[in-house]
C-alpha cells in the first residue's frame, strides 16, 4: 500500500459538499474494500488443470512455432548408400566425386497430426520384411495403413499438414530434383574402442627425450586442487569411436533416376556401403532453390513462396 | 517375526482385513474335501464339478499386404548403371575402355611407355607404373624425368581433358608386379623416356595420317619450345 498523502483540510471542502461516492476521493485513489462484503475469488481445485493458466510462451503452439525453423516443409526419404564414383562435366572436364544412393520401396506408412499426436510428422518405411519376422502389433499397424511390412521405419517431422502426403504413397527418387541441395543423415562407421589420439586428434607424447612406454597416452586428465582434484564431466578420453549418427549438409543432387531409384549426390555421405541414409531437403538452403514436387495440397504454399 | 494370521489382523485398516479374508476364503474353498459317499447322489450338497479348462488362446491371423516391386532387384548395381551412363558420354566408341581392359591382349599394361594427349596443355609421356581400375574413374600413373627430376602424373583415362592415349613402347617382358613402385628407386629408374617418344612420334609422322602427322609435329614443336624455355631458365 502506498503511503497516504497528507490531507490539507483547508483546501478540501467539507465532506457533505463532495460527490456521494467516497471512492472517487483523490486521497483514496486505491480501492478499499471490506473483506466481509467483497468475497475473494473462489480458489480453484488443485486437481483442476483447466483453471491453471499456462504462460503463453510455454503453450504447445508457441513452442511449435519456435521450433518450426528446424522443420522441413516436405518429408524426407530413406535410401541406401551404394558406394562412390565420379561424374565428369563434358565441357569443362571437371571431375566431381559423388555418392550413389538407392531407394527401395520407400513408402509413407502413416502420418502424425497436431490434433491427434501433438505434431505433424510422416512415418516413412523402406524395403520389405517378411511378416513372419514382425510382431503382431506392428503387423496390425501395417495392415491398418494398407502397406506391406517394411524393413525400416523412420519418422520425419514436417512443418504443417500441407506437408503430409497421403498414406501409402510411394516416395520415388524423383522426390528430389537435380540441382537441389539435400542433407544426408546416417550412422558413420564404427571404429571400436579407440585411443585418445585417434578419437580426439591429440598429438600424443614425443618418441624420445627420455619418454618410455607413454607415446600415445592421454596424459593428464585435469588439474589438482585448483580445479577440484577431480575429473570434470565431459573430459575427452579414449573409448568407443564412431557408430553414431552424422549429418552431411548441403549435398547437391547431381543425378536422379526414378526408374532405378537412384539419387546421386555430390561428395561423400557418412557410413559404410549398404547403410541406411535419411535424405531430406537441405535445412540451410532457401526452400525454393529448384521447383520441387509437393503433395497436392502444398501447391498454394509453393506459389506464395515463389511470389 | 512371524505371528499367527489372527493376531496380524488389525481392525484399523479394513482394506487389508478384507484382502486377507478374500485370500483365505479362496483357499478355504479349494481346500474343501467332501466325503462323496456321505452325500446322496440325488441331492448333492455342493456342486464340485471342476472348473472348465482354460480355453486355448488362438491368435487371429493378421493379413499382410504383398510387397511392391523392388528397385533393388530391378537395378542390382546402381553404381554400374551410373558409370554406364557416364561411359556413353565420355567414351562413346569404347576405344579407351578397350585400351585398358584386361580381356584385351593388346591392352596397355604396367611397364609400357604411354603418351597422354590433353585438350589443354602439352602431352605427357612416361612409364605406366600403376593402373587403378575403377570403371569410369580409372586412372593411370605415369613416371618420367623432366630436367633430370623425376615426375609422376596421375591421369583419369576417361576424363574429357584427355584427348588421346597412345602406347609408345611395350615392355619387353610382362611386369611381374601390378604396381611398379620399385621404379622410383635409382637402381630401377628408367630415367627420361623423351628419346623413345621422339623416335616414336617421328615414325608416326612419317607413316601415319595427316592428323597424326600434325599431332606428332605439334608435339615435337612443343617439346622444342619447352627445351628452349628450360635452357633460357638455366642461362
Amino acid at each position: 500500500m502506498p503511503p497516504r498523502t497528507p490531507l490539507s483540510w483547508g483546501t478540501i471542502p467539507s465532506l457533505f459538499l463532495l460527490p456521494p461516492s467516497p471512492r472517487s476521493m483523490p486521497c483514496q485513489s486505491q480501492r478499499r474494500t471490506i473483506r466481509s462484503i467483497l468475497k475473494p475469488p473462489p480458489k480453484p481445485s488443485r486437481f483442476d488443470q483447466s483453471a491453471k493458466k499456462v504462460p503463453a510462451a510455454l503453450s504447445v503452439s508457441s513452442s511449435l512455432n519456435r521450433k518450426s525453423y528446424t522443420l522441413r516443409q516436405r518429408t524426407g526419404v530413406l535410401a541406401t548408400k551404394k558406394g562412390m564414383t565420379a561424374l565428369y562435366d563434358i565441357e569443362s572436364g571437371k571431375r566431381t566425386p559423388c555418392t550413389v544412393l538407392q531407394l527401395d520401396r520407400c513408402q509413407v506408412v502413416s502420418v502424425k497430426t497436431r490434433e491427434k499426436h501433438g505434431y505433424y510428422a510422416v512415418q516413412v518405411g523402406t524395403g520389405y520384411r517378411s511378416p513372419h519376422n514382425i510382431n503382431r502389433p506392428l503387423l496390425g499397424h501395417y495392415l491398418v495403413n494398407e502397406v506391406a511390412p517394411k524393413k525400416k521405419l523412420v519418422e520425419f517431422r514436417v512443418k504443417g499438414k500441407e506437408g503430409l502426403p497421403p498414406v501409402g504413397e510411394e516416395l520415388k527418387a524423383s522426390w528430389f530434383k537435380v540441382g537441389q541441395f539435400v542433407d544426408a543423415k546416417s550412422q558413420n562407421r564404427g571404429m571400436g574402442f579407440a585411443g585418445g589420439m585417434k578419437k580426439w586428434g591429440w598429438s600424443g607424447q614425443p618418441a624420445s627425450h627420455g619418454n618410455s612406454l607413454t607415446h600415445r597416452a592421454m596424459g593428464s586428465a585435469g588439474g589438482s586442487q585448483g580445479s577440484g582434484s577431480r575429473v570434470h564431466p565431459g573430459k575427452k578420453m579414449a573409448g568407443r569411436m564412431g557408430g553414431i549418427q552424422h549429418t552431411v549438409q548441403n549435398l547437391k543432387v547431381l543425378q536422379v533416376d526414378e526408374e532405378n531409384g537412384i539419387v546421386v549426390v555430390k561428395g561423400c555421405v557418412s557410413g559404410p556401403k549398404k547403410c541406411l541414409v535419411e535424405i531430406q531437403d537441405a535445412i540451410k538452403k532457401p526452400w525454393q532453390t529448384v521447383d520441387l514436387t509437393l503433395p497436392m495440397s502444398m501447391a498454394s504454399i509453393r506459389e506464395e513462396a515463389i511470389i | 517375526m512371524t505371528t499367527s494370521r489372527g493376531s496380524m489382523r488389525s481392525l484399523t485398516s479394513w482394506k487389508t482385513v478384507f484382502r486377507q479374508y478374500r485370500i483365505h476364503k479362496d483357499q478355504r474353498r479349494w481346500q474343501t474335501t467332501l466325503d462323496v459317499s456321505a452325500v446322496s447322489k440325488s441331492a448333492p450338497l455342493l456342486d464340485i464339478t471342476p472348473p472348465p479348462a482354460p480355453s486355448v488362446k488362438t491368435h487371429r491371423h493378421i493379413k499382410a499386404f504383398p510387397p511392391r516391386p523392388s528397385t533393388w532387384k530391378r537395378c542390382k548395381d546402381p553404381i554400374a548403371a551410373v558409370m554406364a551412363s557416364q561411359m556413353t558420354l565420355l567414351d562413346p566408341t569404347g576405344a579407351r575402355k578397350r585400351l585398358f581392359h584386361r580381356s584385351n591382349p593388346e591392352s596397355a599394361k604396367v611397364g609400357d611407355i604411354l603418351l597422354v594427349r590433353q585438350k589443354n596443355g602439352e602431352p605427357f609421356s612416361g612409364v605406366c607404373m600403376n593402373i587403378r581400375r575403377r570403371g569410369v574413374d580409372t586412372g593411370i600413373l605415369l613416371r618420367n624425368q623432366l630436367t633430370r627430376v623425376g615426375v609422376e602424373m596421375w591421369y583419369k583415362i576417361f576424363s574429357p581433358n584427355v584427348s588421346g592415349i597412345e602406347v609408345v613402347q611395350r615392355k619387353a617382358k610382362r611386369a611381374r608386379r601390378a604396381k611398379l613402385y620399385y621404379m622410383r628407386k635409382p637402381k630401377h629408374d628408367m630415367g627420361s623416356v623423351e628419346n623413345i617418344v621422339r623416335v616414336y612420334s617421328r615414325q608416326r609422322a612419317m607413316l601415319g595420317t595427316a592428323g597424326a602427322k600434325k599431332d606428332a609435329q605439334s608435339y615435337i614443336r612443343q617439346k622444342k619450345k619447352v627445351q628452349k624455355k628450360g635452357k633460357g631458365k638455366k642461362n
